[in-house]
């Protein structure tokens, strides 16, 4: 292999893992909201870009140093998720196919987000580019990769094992999980079904925000990605299975090298032409996913 | 007896890898009172599901009035004259009772006039409900909804999951009355996991059991059939 | 006291809407005539007559036969295309629209087969996502298309080599409105519009009691795809400019809240929401981030507040909340 193919075989894989790891994040927090309260949220890529902006803020506007900022965005979902929560999310945990309700409302809610993205960060700049949190280059073989987009690949990483860690041995993740599996039967064993719900709420929204902190420190950004974000976690959960933690990881890091790859042989449309291809094939023949809880 | 109505050969059925039914050979004739009774899980409901056509047959073959039901969907079936209702009681709920009849009569197999359905009406006694949206009628209302329905399409074989579930005892009595005066207008066929109501309906009973056919006979027969006793009828379930 | 089953009134209103209907079409054909001196006023006059043909479609299909396809706007962009392009090769408008229509009636038949197996979010996922190929489809095939640049200063039509003025087009849009209200009143009073509440109600119930639950919905496509068709082949040449952003998702949910803000599943609702609406996202043009979190707001609005929509919670009772008890939900199932 020659050493031009050898670098564009490794970058390809860098970039794959990095991506993956991201879609992973985001996706894994739409199935954790969507298996605890049937929420699809077609919000997320919303999230994900409001994360990213206000990291924007916080480096750029404010000065802060992006460690600092990411921790703040991602402590800062608590409050919104809570709030939302309260104010939209809990009216309808009762209401019988819930699903499309909330589907809707989420459109609603990423068209208000869309709005005020628009009047406010549109005007302000095209393109959102973050400071990196430490600089410096390390070689892969011939390849040159950023310390920085590194250390956001282990930080992605390092989250999602958190946060496998929390599911299976928390008692808060177990909590979750017995809801996941059955509402009734969970509350009959004492778990508090409704606190469970806010809960599995903030977590999701704070795993979605976490991917798009990471995602902007390490790429740069603009508006549109929200979009594209909120179509390709749909799509990663439902072949993954609706609600399916682990089928949102395993396709999320299939998704990332499918990205990465496409892109360097082909254009993006052919990507996303791919994955809504793929999640239409699932949705018609097999809409329970690839890895069913 | 007269005619074969409804002939059922070898009907399996598997879902994934269990076996729901097995086996079940079945022969209703025509104006003949037919019941199945079993525990919860028996595969009563599955083999209802099979004949009209909500679910597939795995192996086995149905036969409804000398023509195959192979891979009919309900609506075709429905067409050929079989009707059935449900164990939880089905009806538009936000429609009213006069719009719930209408639509029973769009797709007919035989078109009743008005005076007739009028009839049916007054016989249910739901007659005076006809203004009243579905969803708000009491159970038993629902019920005699259901049967009109179902009576206003002329059908030939009237299946009915578990008629009686959820009445009040009063209403459980005047319900097994509708149904051994409906016995004159259509045939029937009754599901229903208890002897109590089979009893005074059946010319014929069927004991299903864990998917198989565990005895068949007139209501007195299988009351004293040691089998039926033993596996069934002395449990608590019965 | 005993009913009889034919004397009670066969279907309620019926007069009512026949006189509603006499007083929408005066309104109509007189409005273009009335605003014929503000140019501007009677643009958006009729592109809100489109917008009540588009109501009228997304009504047979959201509000009566219980379908929420989000793929509509790309079925009207399928017929806004045809057209153009027929046009641009010398064919005329009129032999053009029916072609245009019938193109999109096709397709949203054929894209409305996943309603068959997927019911309720799924489906509406499904249909989210046929609308994102679309637009990226229109985007794409650019030889068709014009891709991202669209097409711009699409003539108005000629009637017999002359130029079709501004007011006979409009009037052309006030006959379209009109006649689509008409179609629907109709399909509603004929037993097609009972087979398609019997689906929306309960479609297992609807096929036990005989009717061909798949044929009508395909039906109710067919049908609700050519009111989204004949509004997409006469917008194009009346706003003289279309884009993949004329028929994207935005466009599709702005169609599903007139029907939903009105009062999905009556006649008069969707026609109000989009006489509301339509004008003001018009209005709004200008400032579309204000109009996107108005608009964002108003569907949070109508499904917490009122998932009756206007019209619906003034003419009914209000309907209880289904069963408010932890009633298991079948998470699983895609129905």
């Amino acid at each position: 292999m020659s050493n031009a193919n050898l670098i564009i075989l490794l970058s390809t894989i860098s970039t794959g893992l990095i991506l993956g790891a991201i879609f992973s994040l985001v996706a894994v927090g739409v199935t954790i909201v969507y298996g605890s309260i049937w929420m699809p949220n077609a919000a997320n890529g919303q999230f994900f870009l409001l994360a990213a902006l206000f990291g924007w803020t916080m480096t750029v506007s404010w000065g802060l140093h992006p460690a600092i900022a990411a921790v703040l965005v991602i402590g800062l979902s608590v409050p919104l998720s809570y709030a939302l929560e309260f104010v939209l999310i809990r009216r309808f945990y009762d209401v019988p196919n819930r699903n499309i309700s909330y589907f809707v409302l989420s459109l609603g809610i990423t068209q208000i987000l869309a709005g005020i993205f628009a009047f406010t960060y549109g005007q302000w700049s095209d393109q959102f580019q973050l400071p990196p949190l430490i600089g410096g280059i390390t070689f892969i073989g011939p390849l040159p990769v950023a310390n920085n987009r590194l250390l956001v690949l282990v930080l992605a990483l390092a989250i999602l094992a958190a946060l496998f860690a929390l599911l299976r041995y928390h008692r808060y993740g177990r909590a979750i999980r017995a809801v996941f599996q059955n509402r009734d039967a969970a509350a009959l064993r004492g778990v508090n079904v409704k606190a469970s719900y806010s809960l599995s709420f903030a977590l999701g929204n704070a795993v979605i925000f976490a991917g798009g902190i990471l995602f902007a420190l390490a790429y740069s950004f603009d508006l549109t990605i929200a979009w594209t974000m909120s179509i390709t976690a749909f799509a990663i959960m439902i072949i993954g299975g609706p609600g399916s933690v682990l089928g949102a990881f395993i396709v999320g890091m299939v998704f990332g090298f499918t990205q990465a790859a496409v892109s360097t042989v082909a254009s993006p449309t052919i990507a996303a032409f791919s994955y809504l291809g793929a999640m239409l094939l699932i949705l018609l023949f097999k809409p329970s996913g690839l890895f069913a809880r | 007896m007269t005619e074969v109505l409804l002939e059922a050969k070898a009907v399996s059925k598997r879902f994934g890898g269990v076996v729901a039914l097995k086996n079940i050979d079945l022969v209703q004739h025509r104006g003949e009172t037919l019941g199945m009774i079993g525990p919860n899980g028996s595969g009563k409901t599955t083999f209802v599901n099979l004949i009209s056509g909500h679910t597939r047959l795995s192996s086995g073959s149905i036969a409804f009035d000398h023509v195959s039901l192979a891979g009919k969907n309900p609506s075709q079936v429905a067409k050929a004259g079989l009707t059935r209702t449900y164990q939880a009681v089905r009806v538009f709920g936000e429609l009213t009772v006069r719009e719930n009849v209408a639509t029973a009569l769009v797709d007919a197999r035989v078109r009743l006039g008005a005076e007739a359905v009028d009839e049916l009406a007054d016989w249910l006694r739901i007659s005076h409900r006809y203004e009243a949206r579905a969803g708000g009628l009491t159970l038993m209302e629902q019920r005699q909804l259901e049967l009109l329905m179902r009576l206003v399409q002329q059908p030939k074989l009237m299946m009915l999951d578990e008629p009686v579930g959820g009445l009040s005892s009063s209403e459980v009595r005047t319900m097994i009355g509708l149904l051994s005066e409906l016995k004159s207008r259509c045939t029937v066929f009754v599901i229903e996991h208890t002897m109590k109501v089979i009893r005074e309906l059946a010319d014929k009973v069927v004991v299903l059991m864990a998917g198989e056919k565990l005895a068949e006979g007139s209501p007195t027969d299988i009351l004293a059939d040691q089998r039926v006793i033993d596996r069934y009828l002395g449990t608590a379930d019965a | 006291m005993t009913q009889s089953f034919k004397t009670g009134g066969r279907i309620q209103g019926h007069s009512a809407n026949l006189l509603l209907l006499a007083g929408f079409a005066i309104v109509a054909f007189v409005l273009p005539i009335a605003l014929s001196g503000n140019r501007y006023l009677a643009f958006v006059a009729g592109v809100t007559m489109i917008h009540i043909l588009w109501a009228c479609g997304m009504n047979l299909l959201y509000g009566y036969t219980g379908l929420m396809p989000l793929m509509f706007a790309g079925i009207a962009g399928i017929s806004a295309y045809t057209v153009v392009d027929l046009t641009a090769n010398g064919w005329s408008f009129w032999l053009a629209l029916p072609v245009g229509a019938l193109a999109a009636s096709i397709t949203g038949t054929v894209l409305g087969l996943p309603s068959l197996r997927l019911k309720g979010f799924y489906f509406t996922l499904c249909s989210l996502v046929i609308q994102t190929v679309m637009t990226l489809g229109f985007i794409y095939f650019s030889g068709l298309t014009n891709g991202d640049t669209g097409f711009s200063q699409i003539p108005l039509p000629s009637l017999r080599g002359e130029p079709l003025s501004s007011l006979s087009y409009d009037l052309v849009l006030a006959a379209a409105a009109v006649l689509g209200v008409m179609v629907l009143i109709a399909i509603m009073r004929s037993t097609l519009g009972r087979r398609l509440i019997a689906i929306r109600e309960d479609d297992e119930l609807a096929a036990m009691l005989g009717i061909n639950v798949t044929g009508y919905k395909m039906i109710a496509f067919f049908v609700g795809s050519l009111f989204a068709g004949v509004g997409g082949a006469l917008y194009a040449p009346y706003i003289g400019f279309i884009s993949p952003r004329s028929f994207d998702v935005l466009i599709s949910m702005n169609i599903w809240l007139m029907v939903a803000f009105g009062g999905r599943g009556t006649i008069w609702g969707p026609v109000l929401g989009a006489a509301l609406l339509a004008p003001l996202s018009f209005f709004l043009q200008e400032y579309y981030t204000i109009k996107d979190v108005l608009y964002g707001a108003l569907i949070i609005a109508v499904i917490v507040l009122m998932p009756a929509g206007l019209l619906g919670s003034l003419g009914r009772t209000p309907r209880l909340p289904a069963a408010e008890i932890d009633a298991p939900v079948p998470r699983r199932s895609p129905k």
